[in-house]
């Protein structure tokens, strides 16, 4: 089954909307949801015109697809745990919290919080996930613990903080302190990054750009090829600050 | 004029030896009285347990330190949410709650009076504005003491009479209740960086120590006649073998007061450690026990642990310091000028670890051996060792030898080798419960002639009524029924008012703090001290005269005033 949500045109088209029932399991039953423009409720039908293809059995079957203007909806996916979600356009922050298992595209950017404290599933952004990419709840000791995030494009700062489980893959630059307080879980990024791992514990992160700013509390152990980068790569343990066992890979 | 009359009241009230009558109670403006009219409210509380009002004797929920464990914890602010309903604002939090969090959760289960654990003379502004914010319990500040500069060099000179002349000034300007000594010398010899393992050991630069501080504290205390004795947080709290440091400062607290103790050591579970690491930790509840039991003179209050997620919060810096060494998780440490310091950390108690299941049994221990309840008080040091909200389950594990049994079966090996806690048989009754939260609180804290903690005639009305009917529930094998009867009140009276209904608040809250004035002779009064005015301008970042709170911060403070001393 196919659920194509088209947004409407807004007549306060800034109003973020909270839309944490948009998740594939919850077109099983109909499309009667209720969605947040603001502090108002709405029903789905009043933000958005609504097109159903085909039926389904089972929420794995349910394909939820969002067009038109989506950068200010919020939380898109929450929960989620099968199926799938494509976003044509931008989506807003928190998209993707708490994903315990299907995919989400987007083929434009993402806002900050993108897959915040995911336990499994795929998260795949096609353009720049802004702050805060694949992390956990402030004060909270893990952040993501699961699953895959991949971002095509940059990041923004502290993406993968706290990260503790599952892979995150950056194809273009993060920003400031990727992989701070990291737990475990990988990390890779494929363009530049500023003062990477701080205080890690545990995991591994791997950049094959340009590390501004290195953080002294990291002590170097070897230089080795990193075979399936086909790279040579300085390998660095840390956090030393804080009794890290983290291994942090930098290409030479 | 608002009447009340509650009828068919099973009521037990220890303070008036009353246990389990069933009467019924008349309330007046605020007060209980002989009679009321035929106009008044009708309450049948069908013969349900009905107790006079909960008080807590040691509490963290207001003040800078408390405030600071919020900022460290925005994660605790996902949990126990509510809404606003009626008179209710929305709350969250679970270990340390927003104040209206605390206020009702506190209310719901019967709690009328709290008494702050700890608040630093220069941030008394704070925690007056957040008492305020705490609206459905009548609130006292203990004020710390325990590394006041003053106090310190009134020590050292043996100068009793200076010493009780700081503690009043210091009190009347924080508005404060009464004296709490938190690891005395410890936290200010932290300060310079440095730290004491003994009460015998000097504080470095101020060449007092800690055993000097408690007895001279003690009697200025009695010296200025302040209705709670002194409240010590004993030395080397958590560390193993620490039970030598709490047995010798026991064993130095001289009795001075027939109509209540001299000594107040608070959560003592944490001060009951054998062995000598972390590794061979043991039970000394035993040792402590048979040193309160013959010493009638110090009462102390449990401090019970319970497992889960909860932040530590304490006066106690170099403690906490030491715990984050071994935690490795957020932390924060602070100084407050020449008087005290305070660290918070975030703990969870877990069942799979051996130290935690051995210190959760001391606390149960500690409440099983002592003899006279009025002894050893139900607390937790909120949220210290678990928050506020476990105390029904204390209360259930303490009446239940079976539910006990059924936790021991849980926990991790360990607490049968090293604990005495499988062998106890004895079980808690309703009377001694009664103590344990209300009679033996008020007793200690000297608020029974303020009308706390019994329902004499002309005491505040301050009532509890539980769902629990005393002859039809047996507490040894109906534990859940105990547990969840004192989780919500049916009825919460609140000096007159019905302020909460089956666990929901009703009405806003209006309550009172309470602060004492200790009067001294004219000739000691600090505030014409030229030494003292010197040594305030020379050290403070605030000048004296902007120390002391205004009373527009207490809109509801009551005045206790003590006799002047010769």
């Amino acid at each position: 089954m196919r659920v194509i949500l088209e947004s409407k045109v807004r007549a306060k088209p800034n109003l973020p909307i909270e839309a944490e029932a948009i998740i594939p399991r919850n077109f099983l039953k109909g499309t009667d949801l209720i969605v947040y423009e603001g502090n108002k409720e709405r029903t789905l039908s009043e933000m958005f015109w609504i097109f159903v293809e085909g039926t389904a059995v089972s929420p794995e079957n349910i394909e939820v697809i969002l067009k038109g203007d989506t950068s200010r909806i919020k939380r898109v996916g929450e929960y989620m745990d099968t199926g799938s979600i494509v976003i044509e356009g931008d989506i807003g922050m928190h998209c993707g919290n708490f994903m315990s298992g299907g995919t989400i595209e987007i083929r434009g950017n993402a806002d900050s919080w993108l897959g915040r404290e995911m336990r499994g599933g795929t998260i795949l952004c096609r353009g720049n996930a802004s702050h805060y990419c694949a992390t956990g709840y402030r004060g909270e000791k893990k952040g993501m613990q699961g699953g895959k995030v991949e971002v095509s494009g940059n990041t923004g700062d502290f993406c993968a903080e706290y990260l503790a489980g599952g892979t995150v893959h950056i194809h273009g630059s993060a920003g400031d302190f990727p992989g701070v307080e990291m737990r475990g879980g990988e990390l890779i990024i494929e363009g530049d990054a500023t003062r990477p791992c701080g205080n890690m514990k545990s995991g591994s992160c791997v950049i094959l750009g340009t590390v501004h700013d290195m953080l002294p509390t990291f002590e170097k152990i070897e230089q080795r090829v990193l075979p399936e980068w086909k790279v040579t790569a300085d390998v660095y343990k840390g956090d030393v600050a804080n009794r890290g066992k983290g291994t942090l890979c930098v290409r030479s | 004029m608002t009447e009340i009359w509650v009828k068919n009241a099973c009521v037990i009230d220890p303070i008036r030896g009353i246990n389990g009558e069933i009467m019924d109670i008349t309330i007046r403006d605020g007060r209980i009285v002989e009679s009321v009219s035929d106009r008044a409210d009708v309450i049948d509380a069908q013969r349900c347990l009905t107790l006079p009002g909960g008080i807590d004797s040691h509490t963290h929920v207001s003040g800078t330190k408390v405030n600071f464990g919020r900022y460290m914890s925005p994660e605790d602010m996902r949990a126990g949410r509510t809404k606003r309903k009626g008179k209710m604002h929305v709350t969250s939090g679970y270990y340390v709650p927003t104040t209206f969090g605390n206020s009702y959760r506190y209310s719901a289960m019967g709690y009328t009076t709290l008494l702050e654990g700890a608040m630093a003379p220069l941030e008394a502004r704070h925690t007056h504005e957040e008492f305020t914010a705490t609206p459905h319990q009548d609130m006292l500040a203990n004020t710390l003491f325990d590394g006041n500069w003053a106090v310190m060099d009134a020590v050292r000179e043996k100068d009793i009479r200076k010493t009780a002349a700081v503690v009043a000034w210091t009190l009347k300007a924080a508005r404060g209740y009464g004296i709490k000594l938190t690891n005395p010398g410890g936290t200010e010899a932290w300060g310079f960086g440095e730290d004491l393992t003994g009460i015998h050991e000097m504080v470095p630069h101020f060449a007092v120590t800690p055993a000097e501080i408690i007895t001279t504290m003690i009697r200025a205390n009695e010296l200025l006649k302040l209705p709670h004795s002194v409240h010590l947080h004993c030395n080397n709290l958590g560390k193993p073998g620490n039970y030598q440091t709490t047995l010798e400062t026991f064993d130095i607290v001289p009795d001075l007061n027939p109509d209540r103790q001299t000594l107040y050591a608070t959560h003592v579970q944490f001060h009951a450690y054998g062995g000598g690491t972390w590794k061979n930790i043991s039970s000394k509840a035993e040792e402590i026990t048979r040193s309160v039991n013959s010493k009638p003179q110090i009462v102390m209050d449990m401090g019970q642990i319970m497992f889960g997620r909860t932040m530590t919060m304490t006066a106690d810096g170099p403690m906490e310091f030491n715990l984050h060494c071994l935690h490795h998780n957020k932390w924060s440490n602070h100084d407050v000028e020449l008087e005290t310091g305070s660290g918070i950390i975030p703990v969870t108690y877990s069942k799979k670890s051996a130290v935690n299941c051995i210190m959760w049994a001391i606390g149960l221990e500690l409440a099983l051996l002592t003899k006279n309840p009025y002894q050893c008080l139900l607390e937790t040091d909120n949220p210290n060792g678990a928050p506020f909200v476990k105390y029904p389950e204390i209360i259930g594990l303490l009446m239940s030898k079976r539910y006990r049994d059924e936790e021991c079966a849980t926990l991790a090996t360990g607490v049968e080798q090293r604990t005495s806690l499988c062998a106890l048989e004895r079980e808690l009754d309703w009377h001694d419960i009664a103590v344990m939260t209300r009679a033996g609180q008020a007793k200690a804290l000297g608020i029974i002639n303020q009308g706390k903690g019994h329902l004499g005639i002309g005491a505040e009305a301050d009532i509890a009524i539980y769902p629990i009917r005393t002859d039809s529930v047996d507490p040894a094998r109906e534990y859940r029924k105990v547990v969840e009867g004192f989780q919500k009140t049916r009825y919460t009276i609140k000096r007159g008012r019905v302020v909460s209904r089956d666990g929901d608040i009703i009405v806003d809250g209006a309550n009172a703090t309470f602060w004492v004035d200790a009067k001294v002779p004219e000739d000691l009064r600090m505030e014409n001290d030229p030494e003292f005015i010197k040594r305030f301008e020379q050290f403070y970042t605030v000048r004296m005269s902007n120390y002391p709170v205004q009373d527009v911060y207490l809109p509801r403070g009551r005045r206790i005033e003590t006799e002047v001393f010769t």
